[in-house]
């Protein structure tokens, strides 16, 4: 009876989790690992190991409507995915020595202060729809960084170009390895990576980070696996769950445009960054 | 048809593939011997205890545990056929910058699924 009852609680949070990530934009990773090890008292190698096969599951399942819209740049996503996946597979060795030398307490911290500073850019969000246009410079001839899309909420035809590529690699190296490190798909931070570095619109941003997080979490997940973080019956109903989480987050996000839920949600939010931040403290010590 | 929908349905039909197969492999689980030890958030049943080479052939045989991993396997070689036809989609182009920037992710990712483990431990 206990083992039924384990298998429904895995899989009612990773609904939520998948629920909550979609519709905060972080992905289901970000409320999951908290989740698993502060309520579930699972450990820390599976709740990681689980998370990251549920990403590629999301972003395999978003990327595919995407790529049908034609919003994703393949090319800027490609390009990046050097950075990305050099720091997936750095971050995930770390994440081995730690684990081997009983040190995940620094997991737990580290987990706390991504969650908590990736609430801020989630607040202040959706000022801008189109980037103030920045001087092209020769990253954006050499690496061809431009494109167009359709923008339905616009009712026009986009033309972008992004600029600063070696300041988006480096920002994505960074991505990749909190990827590696810490299970996640760290969406947050390569939006950051071509928002900000690149000046690409915010859609293009989302959608070729989504992209490039299911290659991400594929080059770590393999390391998971031979390191034997990935549990199969806990991967396998974590991967269900969060798809169909994030599923009906995705149905439901277009009709909320309540700011009040959105921020009930940050606070979840705040709630979990700070808990896994006392967990880490309290196993340091 | 344009590559671009070969990749979107690739991306679906790797995904539901892997689900079907989780699914399958759940229904199949509660006869494995196994079953209250793989159950447990501490369990010691990982995938370091498994020969990947040897799951496919099992899952067929009806192994759940198996059926459940073959998924997470079609899972991960999702993204890494979508770089595969990423290759063909820029030599097409005749954009040789990106056709090797793709080879090169390409090869990060076989660095990771392949030669890096042969050089850990």
């Amino acid at each position: 009876m206990n083992d039924i009852l384990f298998i429904f609680s895995l899989l009612i949070s990773s609904i939520i989790a998948g629920f909550i990530g979609s519709l905060t934009g972080l992905g289901g990773a970000t409320v999951l690992v908290p989740i698993y090890t502060l309520f579930l008292s699972i450990p820390i190698e599976y709740a990681t190991g689980a998370s990251l096969i549920s990403t590629i599951a999301t972003s395999s399942g978003a990327a595919s409507a995407y790529v049908k819209d034609r919003i994703t740049n393949v090319r800027i996503g490609m390009g990046l995915e050097i950075a990305t996946t050099t720091g997936a597979i750095i971050g995930s060795l770390i994440a081995h020595y730690i684990y081997e030398h009983h040190l995940a307490f620094i997991l737990f911290i580290i987990f706390g202060i991504v969650i908590l500073t990736s609430i801020y850019p989630q607040l202040k969000k959706a000022s801008l729809e189109l980037p103030k246009p920045i001087k092209p410079d020769w990253t954006t001839r050499v690496f061809q960084l431009y494109g167009k899309y359709y923008d339905i909420a616009l009712h026009q035809e986009v033309e972008y170009y992004g600029v600063r590529w070696w300041l988006g690699e480096i920002i994505m190296f960074f991505a990749g390895m909190i990827s590696g490190l810490l299970g996640i798909g760290s969406g947050a931070l390569k939006v950051i990576g071509m928002d900000w570095a690149m000046n690409l619109p915010i859609k293009v941003s989302t959608t070729t980070s989504n992209f490039m997080i299911g290659v991400t979490a594929a080059t770590s997940s393999s390391l998971y696996w031979f390191f034997g973080y990935i549990q199969p019956l806990m991967a396998g109903i974590t991967a269900i769950g969060v798809l169909i989480g994030s599923f009906a987050g995705s149905k439901v996000l277009p009709k909320i445009r309540n700011v009040r839920l959105r921020l009930i949600f940050m606070l979840i939010l705040a709630f979990l960054g700070i808990e896994m931040i006392i967990r880490g403290a309290q196993l340091w010590i | 048809m344009d590559l671009n929908d070969v990749i979107g349905y690739a991306l679906r039909i790797g995904v539901i593939i892997s689900v079907i197969l989780i699914i399958i492999g759940l229904a199949f689980l509660s006869g494995n011997r196994d079953f209250s030890e793989l159950v447990s958030p501490t369990s010691r049943v990982n995938t370091s205890v498994i020969n990947p080479t040897k799951v496919p052939i099992s899952a067929f045989s009806g192994n759940g545990l198996d059926l459940i991993l073959l998924g997470l396997m079609v899972l991960i070689a999702t993204p890494v056929i979508r770089v595969l036809i990423g290759i063909i989609q820029f030599a097409k182009e005749r954009n040789i910058l990106y056709t090797i920037i793709t080879i090169i992710v390409f090869f990060n990712l076989m660095l990771a699924i392949f030669i890096l483990p042969l050089f850990i431990h």
